[in-house]
């Protein structure tokens, strides 16, 4: 029985994925559980959208698709949160739109090339093709996040819970929201390599649903959202080798699964 | 002494001057839009209570956000304890309408009430046991320190007014401006919202209470001030 976990382990590549898959899924629920907590999955959304034309051009360039994709995150992070201060447009509706935009932009460019193996790699992800160079980038943006988390957890749950209160004593709430939209960025960006700028979204958000299910603890249900998120990416990693399934896909449907079993435990327990 | 969330220079109240002095305030929320508050003035002596009565839309908020700094002032001047906005920061509490907080976020009535103390905590510091001792004694106040560990979503609207108010004692500030803090809370709550804010008063402390409810708490101000459609109404009885 032990060597169906043990057989996969034998590759470099799956080390590789498995290690990342760990990172990253530790990266999207930890952020993710803000996210969700101060109602910007639809940012995420947006968020994750936008990366397509970065990684596109990127591609094209024959530069870093990581860089691609984070600049095109960046720029739209930052710009819908300033074109939002004109209150003519509302912020929703430039979520709807921008990505929008971004997204055929993307598509676009990728037609011109007529590689749709690479745009399925970008729309739907490909942990097992991460390279080692990829693996550094991964663990540097995730360590600078989580120690930017960590470091100002109390002030993100002030700002989150009373936002008016934070003004008050002088927090600089502008700023704030402007750097959880850049460390949205790079969570979307990192989040990208497992599971694609389509699928993204899902691994920022249904973790910490499912977290928020059991527990109403904000302590427990960021280590629980870690615990699901990593448990979907190693076991998405397993389904995809076992049965030649799509990565990102399998990830998602799997932490989904986890979502599902969540919500039965809560239906009973009531 | 600098603030630990901002650059702004403490000062310290100056003692001769009045709690709360604004002199044709205007305020809207945006450019563009008419004024929310206009031509208002007002001189409130420090250690006295003053109910701000007017019906919903009056400016009342609008009036406690523009002392707080949440909205910019388009006329006049607000000085508090003698100095310019944002200058005595912790020595002024706002004590939001319940509706303004997210009561589903996941956290126990300690922590928010805990939230009172950030002011002078600053970035990086964590709560210290003098912090959660000044905490409890709040609830105390309250008479919520049975809730404690509760989380706030499980909270009834008065136990939730009662817990708020606990984060604004926990401040300890000199100025509190409290938001109808009175509305829709049961008679026990009442009860003991009256006798802290008696409380408050005994110790030298100035209270601006939004309400609209000034006929069942007539004898408990010091001074009433009425509100109608932004603008200050003269006479004692709003006419």
């Amino acid at each position: 029985m032990m060597h169906y976990l043990t057989d996969p382990l034998q590759y470099v590549f799956i080390q590789r994925a498995l290690v990342a898959a760990v990172i990253i899924g530790v990266l999207c629920a930890a952020l993710g559980t803000f996210v969700v907590l101060r109602r910007m999955a639809v940012v995420g959304h947006a968020l994750t959208h936008s990366a397509l034309p970065g990684l596109v051009i990127a591609y094209l360039l024959g530069g870093s698709l990581f860089a691609g994709a984070l600049i095109a995150t960046v720029v739209t992070a930052l710009g819908i949160g300033f074109l939002a201060r004109n209150e003519s447009v509302y912020e929703d509706t430039l979520v709807g739109m921008i990505p929008n935009i971004m997204f055929a932009f993307g598509i676009l460019l990728i037609s011109t090339t007529r590689s749709f193996r690479d745009l399925f790699s970008m729309l739907f992800g490909n942990i097992l093709g991460i390279t080692n160079g990829d693996l550094h980038l991964i663990m540097l943006i995730s360590a600078v996040s989580l120690i930017a988390l960590f470091l100002f957890y109390k002030e993100l749950k002030l700002f989150t819970v009373d936002p008016n209160y934070a003004q008050t004593i002088g927090m600089p709430v502008k700023f704030m929201h402007y750097g959880i939209l850049l460390f949205l960025s790079f969570t979307v960006v990192v989040g990208i390599q497992a599971v694609g700028t389509v699928l993204t979204n899902a691994l920022l958000v249904i973790p910490v649903a499912a977290a928020r299910l059991l527990t109403d603890r904000l302590g427990r249900m960021i280590a629980l959202s870690c615990v699901f998120a990593v448990l979907s990416a190693v076991g998405g990693i397993y389904l995809s080798y076992y049965f030649g399934s799509a990565s990102g896909a399998s990830i998602v449907m799997f932490c989904s699964f986890i979502f599902a079993l969540a919500w039965v435990y809560r239906f009973f327990r009531r | 002494m600098k603030f630990p969330y901002c650059q702004h220079r403490h000062s310290s109240p100056n003692p001769k001057a009045p709690a709360l002095e604004i002199k044709g305030l205007g305020v809207s929320y945006s450019s563009d839009e008419k004024f929310a508050l206009q031509d208002f003035d007002i001189s409130v002596p420090a250690g006295s209570s003053v109910a701000l009565v007017g019906p919903n839309g009056a400016g009342k908020s609008t009036l406690f956000k523009a002392i707080c700094g949440l909205l910019p002032i388009r006329k006049g001047h607000i000085r508090v304890f003698g100095h310019p906005l944002g200058a005595c920061h912790h020595r002024v509490v706002y004590l939001p309408q319940r509706s303004e907080i997210d009561w589903c976020f996941p956290i126990s009535v300690l922590d928010l009430v805990v939230m009172g103390r950030y002011v002078y905590l600053g970035w990086f510091n964590r709560p210290q046991k003098k912090d959660i001792e000044i905490a409890c004694q709040a609830l105390k106040e309250m008479n919520v320190l049975d809730l404690i560990h509760r989380q706030i979503s499980k909270l009834s609207g008065g136990q939730q007014q009662r817990v708020l108010i606990a984060r604004a004692l926990a401040q300890n500030a000199d100025l509190l401006l409290l938001d109808e803090p009175l509305n829709a809370v049961d008679m026990t709550t009442r009860q003991t919202v009256g006798e802290v804010l008696n409380k408050i008063k005994a110790q030298g402390k100035t209270v601006i209470v939004a309400t609209h409810y000034y006929d069942q708490e007539e004898g408990r101000y010091d001074k009433a001030i009425y509100l109608k459609e932004g603008k200050k109404m003269s006479g004692t009885d709003g006419k």
